[in-house]
């Protein structure tokens, strides 16, 4: 690495490689004349910006993204779109599988609980649930978004919260596992959830992730685990935070391999995002072996290991934001501008500042 | 403030206790306008600041009026929302504490001097803005939810008719303890340590009577200009307010905010309104890993300026006329579910009166932080809740999620120092 540095000084040090190497400067370029110009300008060619303000105005526009022109500004060029389609079949595959092993997660839940076999059930749960969430990058609208909702949503959502009919599926059997129900009335919600996955299964294999939604979900999916997740929101009664974030990764994980050939020789991107995913695998692989192979609950956590969690994730998030940007498809048109205001809409929009500044 | 300054504001100040009734504004300023008469030398700028927040604390809201303060009173800087549960034996024991809640409330905002205090009994004031309490712009709004017209205190029938439980809205994750309750207290100053003391001497007017259940605090962000005239800022950095209807036209207060007389309402709740409060929690970290344009999209105008997309004013009319295929500002924007600016929907305007909240951190390590969203409105089904459900089509609620508050009535304004807010109720 040092030589490295060296070899790299030297070739850029003015004439450091030897005369007529091939990166040496062997001669500066004379001071330019003064500008005969300069003094005499009043606009910049092209524009109505008057020369005196152009450093501002171009830096304020930049500052919203778009050039002189109005239009957005991207140091890369977009991506066809048809790129994605591979990317997202092989995601969309490994999605089949995982919702395949829920399914047997869920049938293997079923019958722990029909056994009486609490400990059993809890961790069939856990596997169910984990399995599920290796989904995390299938875009849920419509059809996917209600039977999602059926598996994996939360009563926060409902009208009637826990005793709301509709509160079913992997959480509503969680409050009754971890809250001390009879493992017999948690038999129809078992069934209920086998049925909901066979349907999402179903969907799955059909879904359409548009590139955005796709490059958009590389950090969604952490997000939510960090926001749902790891401040214990969505699972109240289990805790297991951990065990989902952990879930989550592997969802990221696989669409980051995805997309890789993408992300390849654009900005750096590719290499952020790499490291951040090891360090954070590194962090729960080494939290998993020291509870003994098993994804410490919330509550286990000691303070050390809950903040490291807590860095590793949102180090990871800080790189993934990188994603949609650099993955970008298309160029934002311009924002059209609202035409001059006439005399009486000006009139108007300086009674409403007197409205606005008026008194208290 | 050096010794002769605070004795120059008690003075003042005491002075002006015993004078009601006078409009908002009448009674602030004397510190000012005693450095500004003729021939006064000029300030520096700690005199001045000294003279404006003298002033400020010796502003004074009226507490007895037809409609309640903390409505259309301009906000203050500094807010808590306490939310009560009745737990009073029976109707004359809730009576006396909603009296004594109201005649404590009059006092603290008309500003009040601690009493003499009896060496063996615990002071009557926990004195922690002084000997003096001053008035500081202090409003204290009461409102009723929902629960408390149930069947403990025989006042099913007396239900104001569009009050009802707040549902969850789609997007929504109440929690219960956060949630919901009898009486709601809204109380805003100017000053932090105002608030705090307020909250404490209420909660000690009726305690054993009226329980905690919940509570928020919040605060605005100072106007920070450009001009006095433009609306701080939430904690996503855009202008909140800037649409609010005029609270100075008295006849579209009565269009929107205030109930009016032969709409079916009991009579004891004409001059009253409906009270929304929504606990928001903002994911502001998501929300800072969103590109510029993007935000900007979602809400409908520039962050810097608050000038609607394609403008360059805060106040400007975004004219969605002129962009009926959102290639301005987009058909989900936040501006443009939240008031389309139609015929059609101009009845469905409400007066936003919000907070900012800052509270701590979540277990997963991110920031508290949201909106106490608060509005008032006339009818709440016509307008909080259409607005509402017009806006779980809008990007923004995957950076959003509401967690808390009520639907609550503000009755009518106590008519003096015998009245108290609600006693129509119980006539």
């Amino acid at each position: 690495m040092l030589a490295a540095c060296v070899l790299a000084g030297a070739a850029l040090a003015p004439g450091g490689a030897g005369k007529g190497g091939p990166f040496a400067v062997t001669q500066l370029a004379p001071k330019s004349a003064p500008n005969p110009l300069a003094g005499r300008l009043t606009k910049v060619y092209g524009t109505n910006i008057p020369a005196s303000r152009y450093g501002t105005e171009v830096a304020d526009l930049e500052d919203e993204g778009t050039n002189l022109a109005g239009e957005q500004i991207s140091e890369l060029s977009p991506l066809p779109a048809a790129a994605f389609t591979a990317p997202v079949d092989e995601y969309r595959a490994y999605s089949e599988r995982w919702i395949a092993h829920a399914l047997s997660g869920a049938v293997a839940l079923q019958h722990a609980l029909a056994a009486g076999e609490r400990t059993a059930a809890m961790s069939a749960w856990e596997a169910t649930w984990s399995d599920y969430l290796h989904l995390g990058a299938v875009y849920l609208n419509g059809a996917a978004e209600a039977a999602n909702r059926a598996i994996d949503g939360t009563p926060g959502e409902l009208p009637g919260g826990t005793s709301d009919p509709h509160f079913t599926g992997l959480h509503r059997i969680e409050m009754g596992l971890w809250g001390g129900q009879t493992l017999s009335s948690l038999i129809g919600f078992a069934v209920l959830l086998q049925h909901d996955l066979s349907a999402l299964r179903g969907i799955v294999a059909h879904v359409e992730i548009t590139p955005l939604e796709y490059a958009t979900r590389s950090h969604e999916i952490i997000e939510d685990d960090q926001r749902d997740l790891l401040s214990g929101m969505d699972v109240p009664w289990s805790r297991q935070g951990v065990l989902g974030t952990a879930a989550g990764l592997a969802a990221t994980e696989e669409v980051f391999h995805t997309l890789e050939p993408l992300l390849s020789g654009r900005e750096n991107t590719e290499g952020e995002v790499r490291v951040e995913l090891l360090m954070l695998h590194g962090v729960l692989a080494s939290m998993r072996a020291r509870h003994h192979g098993q994804y410490p609950n919330l509550s286990g956590l000691s303070i050390y290991e809950h903040e490291q969690l807590n860095g590793y994730v949102a180090g990871a998030l800080s790189a993934l934001e990188e994603m949609p940007g650099t993955l970008e498809t298309k160029v934002r048109p311009p924002v059209p501008r609202l035409p001059e205001p006439s005399r009486v809409e000006r009139a108007e929009e300086r009674a409403a500042e007197k409205v606005a500044g008026g008194a208290p | 403030m050096s010794r002769l300054d605070r004795r120059q504001f008690f003075s003042r100040s005491a002075a002006l206790i015993g004078t009601t009734g006078l409009g908002v504004g009448a009674v602030a300023g004397a510190a000012a306008e005693a450095q500004s008469r003729a021939g006064a030398p000029a300030q520096s700028a700690t005199e001045q600041a000294r003279a404006a927040l003298a002033s400020e604390l010796a502003t004074r809201v009226p507490f007895d009026a037809p409609h309640q303060a903390g409505v259309l009173t301009r906000a203050q800087a500094q807010g808590s929302f306490v939310a009560l549960d009745a737990v009073a034996p029976n109707r004359s024991t809730l009576v006396a504490a909603l009296r004594n809640l109201s005649t404590r409330a009059r006092s603290l905002t008309q500003g009040d001097t601690v009493g003499a205090e009896e060496l063996d009994d615990p002071p009557p004031d926990s004195g922690i803005l002084g000997p003096f309490n001053a008035p500081d712009q202090l409003t204290v709004t009461i409102a009723f939810g929902a629960s408390l017209f149930d069947a403990r205190y025989g006042l099913q029938a007396l239900k104001p008719k569009g009050l009802e439980r707040m549902p969850n809205f789609p997007h929504d994750n109440l929690e219960p303890a956060r949630t919901h309750g009898d009486v709601l207290v809204s109380v805003c100053a100017g000053q932090r340590d105002t608030v705090t003391h307020t909250v404490r001497e209420l909660m000690r007017s009726v305690v054993g009577h009226l329980t905690p259940r919940w509570r928020i605090d919040g605060f605005q962000g100072a106007r920070r200009g450009p001009t006095p005239a433009n609306n701080p800022r939430n904690l996503f950095a855009f202008r909140d307010g800037t649409a609010n209807p005029d609270v100075g036209d008295a006849s579209l207060m009565d269009e929107l905010i205030w109930v009016q007389p032969g709409t079916g309402e009991p009579a004891w709740a004409v001059g009253g309104t409906y009270q929304v409060v929504r606990t928001i929690r903002m994911h502001v970290e998501f929300w800072d890993r969103v590109g510029m344009f993007e935000q900007q999209s979602m809400i409908g105008r520039y962050r810097v300026s608050g000038a609607p997309l394609g403008g360059t004013n805060e106040f400007e009319d975004p004219r969605y006329d002129l962009d009926p295929e959102g290639k301005r500002i987009p058909l989900i924007a936040h501006i443009r579910l939240a008031n389309p600016r139609t015929p059609q929907t101009a009845n469905q305007r409400i007066l936003r009166r919000g907070y900012n909240y800052d509270r701590g951190i979540d277990e997963a390590g991110n920031l508290d932080q949201g909106l106490v969203f608060v509005a008032f409105n006339q009818d709440i089904q016509r307008q909080f809740a259409t607005i509402q459900t017009r806006l779980e089509a809008e990007e923004m609620v995957d950076y959003i999620t509401p967690v808390g508050g009520g639907y609550f009535f503000a009755p009518p304004g106590a008519h003096g120092p015998g009245d108290w807010v609600g006693s129509g109720l119980f006539t």
